[in-house]
């Protein structure tokens, strides 16, 4: 491993770790066909936020925080944005910082990460300029499997000191506060049947909701009826739920091909498995369905022992999905932005 | 035999299934389709990297920035130009030099632990397993399950063995083993479900080194008794 840059320029020193804290960006997209894992934010959407209020790009480095939160200690004055489902405290002032928000600490404040409420798994705390770790394989995420790149190729420990980046250029408002929802709704699940759930009609393409074929017992019928439970096995490689158990008529393993976060394995015990971004790039189980892109923050923020519902839609419906999220994510940086140019305005004329 | 065929995997991703088979020749196919179509990556980018499986090329996209119709049809060509199943693929269809390399293995007792059963239920001893899995060449067919594991292929006949019925919570790092017609190094501690027989020292993922993977698609690799 790369020693990791000076501590003494250090923002950031960890008090606490929480449950499992580790520096996540939006991971290694391209390094499928080596074994390596996409990686990154579970939560993307939650990331970006994060990342919005302190006027980082989308996919800056920051700290993914998990069901208990971590205690930082800020080294210098510094900008913090939560993103995600878990609020903040400044320890020394009593203020909560809710997801959505930006805070400044002063030097030697301690900001405590708080339980998610009912619905979220996670949190993310950005800082302007983003954790500055060594990019590793075109990442700085942590790869917590194979123990590479992030902070040392691990989750952070008490005594951690993080530094950060050169903060950018944009100017965001000093207390920036996120203009639409900071996480993504808890809801149902939309899902695309997958290649092993439905009897592929010739057009495999078409626009069309698909009607159970191949596995004929139903299994895909049965996915979508639920509900199901996240089984406390689950983590950052996949959910594991548990509902009634699935026919599973395909004997033996199907050839490995590849597969991407939100697809819906069904293993031989049979109880799907719902991929997230840490999981294998190949997989050998039937694919019942591939939960939508637009909903994958929501599978992030599923923490053991919710219910969750899954829900078939078309492919049209999940382009929709898509584009809504796009255009209110854009939407909200604007917003940020427009904010900051005000404050500047009332900073100029002496205010 | 069956004809290749593209079908959706999702709202962001395209399935090219080129057969059914776990094979060294559909596997060869797979990697030259992936070639191909990374090499389309450049003019279209939309397209993600394209991760080549047993006997398959999963395609990533962008959903809003293509549409899954246009990258169907962009592939579609470069499908019907990959040789059909059961007709002779080239070895070199990556256009990567392939590599030999020589693993030294140090087969059963503590090292691998299950090498007595595996002769068990193959009817061979312990030395017979091991001269068996040594006297074989071993081809690269793909890489998955972890950064630098690697799918080697086929295992002789005789050493065909299922998978456990319940996984191992934890195999060590550099476990040489096997599963069906495959056999495989760990490259890290992982749990894992194939027949442990042996284990080396070599790394076979370095995150600093380019590139990480010891073992790349085509490669050879035999492996040594030490």
């Amino acid at each position: 491993m790369r020693p990791q840059p000076a501590a003494a320029d250090a923002v950031l020193e960890v008090i606490d770790p929480g449950l499992l804290t580790s520096v996540q960006d939006l991971g290694r997209p391209d390094r499928g066909r080596e074994g390596i894992t996409r990686g990154g934010a579970a939560d993307a959407w939650s990331l970006a936020v994060a990342n919005a209020l302190v006027g980082n790009d989308a996919g800056a480095a920051a700290l993914e925080c998990t069901l208990l939160g971590p205690v930082v200690r800020a080294l210098r004055a510094v900008t913090v944005g939560i993103g995600g489902t878990m609020a903040a405290r400044v320890v020394e002032t009593g203020m909560l910082v809710r997801p959505g928000a930006s805070v400044i600490l002063e030097e030697g404040w301690t900001l405590a990460l708080e339980s998610p409420g009912t619905g979220g798994a996670r949190g993310y705390l950005a800082v302007p300029g983003g954790i500055a770790v060594p990019v590793i394989l075109g990442s700085r995420s942590t790869a917590l499997g194979a123990g590479f790149g992030g902070f040392g190729g691990r989750a952070l420990r008490a005594g951690d000191r993080l530094t950060v980046a050169a903060p950018p250029d944009r100017r965001t408002p000093p207390a920036a506060r996120w203009p639409g929802e900071p996480a993504v709704r808890p809801g149902p699940v939309r899902i695309l049947p997958g290649p092993d759930a439905i009897e592929l009609p010739e057009d495999a393409l078409a626009d069309q909701p698909l009607v159970d074929g191949a596995l004929a017992d139903g299994a895909l019928a049965r996915l979508i009826a639920g509900p199901w439970l996240v089984n406390h096995a689950s983590d950052r490689v996949g959910l594991r739920l548990d509902g009634p158990t699935l026919p599973r008529r395909l004997s033996g393993e199907r050839a490995s091909h590849g597969v991407v976060a939100g697809t819906i394995q069904l293993p031989p015990d049979g109880r799907p498995i719902v991929l997230l971004v840490d999981h294998q790039p190949t997989g050998g189980y039937p694919v019942l369905g591939v939960v939508i892109q637009a909903d994958l923050p929501v599978l992030a923020q599923l923490a053991p022992g919710a219910s969750v519902d899954l829900r078939l839609v078309t492919p049209g419906d999940a382009r929709q999905a898509l584009a809504e999220r796009s255009l209110a994510f854009d939407a909200g940086v604007s917003a940020l932005r427009e904010a900051a140019r005000w404050d500047d305005l009332w900073q100029g004329a002496g205010g | 035999m069956t004809s290749p065929r593209i079908v959706p995997f999702g709202d962001g991703a395209l399935l090219v299934m080129l057969g059914e088979d776990t094979s060294v020749s559909n596997a060869r196919r797979a990697q030259a389709l992936a070639a191909a179509i990374g090499a389309l990556r450049l003019d279209n980018p939309g397209l993600g990297a394209p991760v080549p499986g047993a006997a398959s090329v999963l395609v990533p996209f962008q959903p809003l920035a293509t549409d899954i119709r246009e990258i169907a049809a962009l592939l579609t060509p470069v499908v019907a130009a990959i040789p059909a199943e059961g007709d002779a693929v080239p070895a070199d269809v990556p256009a990567l030099p392939r590599v030999e390399h020589l693993l030294r293995v140090h087969y059963g007792g503590d090292s691998g632990p299950d090498l007595e059963a595996v002769a068990a239920e193959t009817g061979l001893s312990p030395d017979e397993v091991v001269e068996v899995h040594a006297a074989a060449g071993y081809e690269v067919m793909f890489l998955g399950f972890a950064p630098g594991f690697a799918y080697l292929g086929e295992l002789p006949a005789g050493i065909v063995v299922p998978r456990l019925a319940t996984p191992r919570v934890r195999v060590p790092a550099g476990s040489v083993a096997i599963a069906g017609t495959m056999t495989a190094v760990y490259p890290h501690a992982s749990a894992g479900g194939w027949r442990l027989i042996g284990t080396t020292t070599v790394r076979l993922f370095d995150p600093e080194a380019d590139p990480p993977a010891l073992l790349r698609p085509g490669d050879r690799v035999r492996f040594v008794p030490a």
